[in-house]
């Protein structure tokens, strides 16, 4: 089946990994303009917050197709490393990379592990948080806390690194490479990650300081 | 005419079951005009009077285009000339007390026969795959009888350009073809000779790039870089689309 055909083929996995990176960015441009709200107040985002919270259905079937889209990318992402691996170990008894400023690339399973820590503790510390305590409340406390937000700044930093390198790849597997606009999406792998980086490393900034205590 | 002293540790292995492993060789007086494959003429010349088996390699053309040398040089295949074959390589690139590392073009595709000498067969077989292309038979076709852009032209004889050496093969980290397939489906796909067995040629180029045992493309960029001929990665992303166009359409 033409199907079965597409998925076990190589650009087919790699088409894969490609389309549930781009629902994961798409996923993450939401979810910074979401929690952006908490550098206005925590008042605001608690409002925003419930306002989300008051629709479950919406909620509820969001999560699953999140679930799904995260399942499928780590799944993929963690079968090709391991087919990979089977080619690229020790080959060479003198290997030398080329390209320069390949680190984004070569570490991107590691850099994608590492998120996927970041996301058990994540859902565990928020979204399992219990519903008695307000949100905004649940922030300020864990965010709070030095090394909890040291580690989601470390985490933040893995993802700008797996998105500097994610973003251009993801457009490369759809087949979109011109001269015309390659040095336009060089500039947006780095802007994206940077601007990922800045909304929620700045929010864990914001409470590992206690600037955002009061507000 | 200048001479260099180098040392040389290149793979030996008897045959394709044989265990093989680095020998080290030192080597005085090469002078520096000649080309990588005539230093390495010189150490089998000695070899042999010394009574010793001489280190089997690939070559034929000697001037870069039929794509038949190719070894990894200190880790980087085809040595550290840009856009450069092994055979182009002068050892003027290199100064006198140097330690050079060669290793044979390394892929699960591609075994090694003997030395530095490997069975790139696969690489034919993907093209075998492509299959044929639908022309008019009879007369010589008039010049400009098919209208082709210039640009168009251009891009398809830039993919054209491949030589087929494996250097994207042995330099990918994870061995992937991509750049070599993708250069074989562009020259075609790009001229109008090429359409009518577009789809079903991307389809079976791929499949058989699988089955080979070719690694997956994670866009690691290595391949464009050692390429003697300088293919792009555009054409990696020019085939991406040609295999979906053709999977979600064809057959």
């Amino acid at each position: 089946m033409w199907f079965v055909r597409f998925l076990t083929s190589s650009i087919g996995k790699k088409l894969v990994m490609a389309s549930s990176g781009l629902l994961l960015f798409l996923f993450l441009c939401t979810h910074a303009a979401g929690n952006a709200t908490i550098f206005m107040s925590s008042k605001v985002f608690q409002s925003y917050a419930d306002e989300l919270h008051s629709h479950p259905l919406i909620v509820l079937v969001f999560s699953l197709s999140l679930l799904v889209i995260f399942l499928v990318h780590i799944g993929v992402g963690l079968y090709l490393f391991n087919e990979n691996r089977a080619v690229s170990t020790s080959r060479y008894a003198v290997s030398t990379r080329v390209v320069k400023n390949s680190l984004a690339s070569q570490t991107m399973p590691y850099t994608g592990l590492f998120i996927l820590l970041f996301l058990v503790v994540h859902i565990f510390g928020f979204t399992f948080s219990p519903k008695t305590v307000p949100i905004s409340v649940t922030v300020k406390e864990l965010l709070g806390n030095f090394f909890y937000a040291l580690f989601y700044i470390v985490a933040f930093a893995a993802l700008f690194l797996h998105l500097s390198h994610g973003f251009w790849s993801m457009l490369q597997t759809f087949g979109v490479n011109h001269p015309r606009y390659n040095e336009f999406i060089a500039r947006l792998t780095l802007v994206f990650p940077l601007f990922f980086f800045a909304i929620f490393a700045g929010i864990a900034f914001y409470f590992m300081t206690g600037l955002g205590a009061n507000y | 005419m200048s001479s260099i002293n180098l040392t040389l540790k290149i793979w030996r292995q008897a045959n394709s079951d044989a265990l093989g492993g680095l020998e080290t060789y030192s080597l005085d007086g090469i002078h520096t005009d000649m080309s990588f494959l005539e230093m390495l003429d010189v150490l089998n010349e000695k070899l042999t009077k010394e009574g010793k088996d001489p280190v089997a390699f690939d070559h034929d053309c000697r001037e870069g285009i039929c794509g038949m040398c190719g070894a990894v040089v200190n880790g980087i295949a085809h040595g550290p000339e840009k856009e450069t074959t092994l055979c182009q390589l002068h050892m003027r690139h290199f100064k006198t007390g140097d330690t050079l590392v060669i290793e044979p073009f390394r892929s699960r595709a591609f075994p090694v026969r003997k030395d530095l000498l490997v069975d790139r067969s696969a690489l034919d077989r993907i093209i075998q795959a492509g299959g044929y292309v639908s022309v008019n038979t009879g007369g010589a076709p008039d010049a400009n009888g098919l209208p082709i852009a210039s640009q168009r032209a251009e891009l398809a004889m830039d993919a054209a350009a491949c030589i087929g050496c494996g250097a994207c093969v042995a330099s990918c980290p994870n061995g992937a073809a991509m750049l070599f397939t993708s250069a074989k489906i562009s020259q075609l796909a790009l001229l109008p000779q090429g359409q009518v067995e577009r789809k079903q040629r991307a389809l079976a180029m791929v499949a058989q790039m699988d089955v080979e045992g070719f690694g997956n493309c994670t866009n690691a960029r290595e391949c464009e870089a050692v390429c003697p001929k300088g293919i792009s990665i555009r054409n990696i992303a020019r085939l991406n689309r040609e295999y979906l166009t053709a999977v979600l359409s064809e057959g």
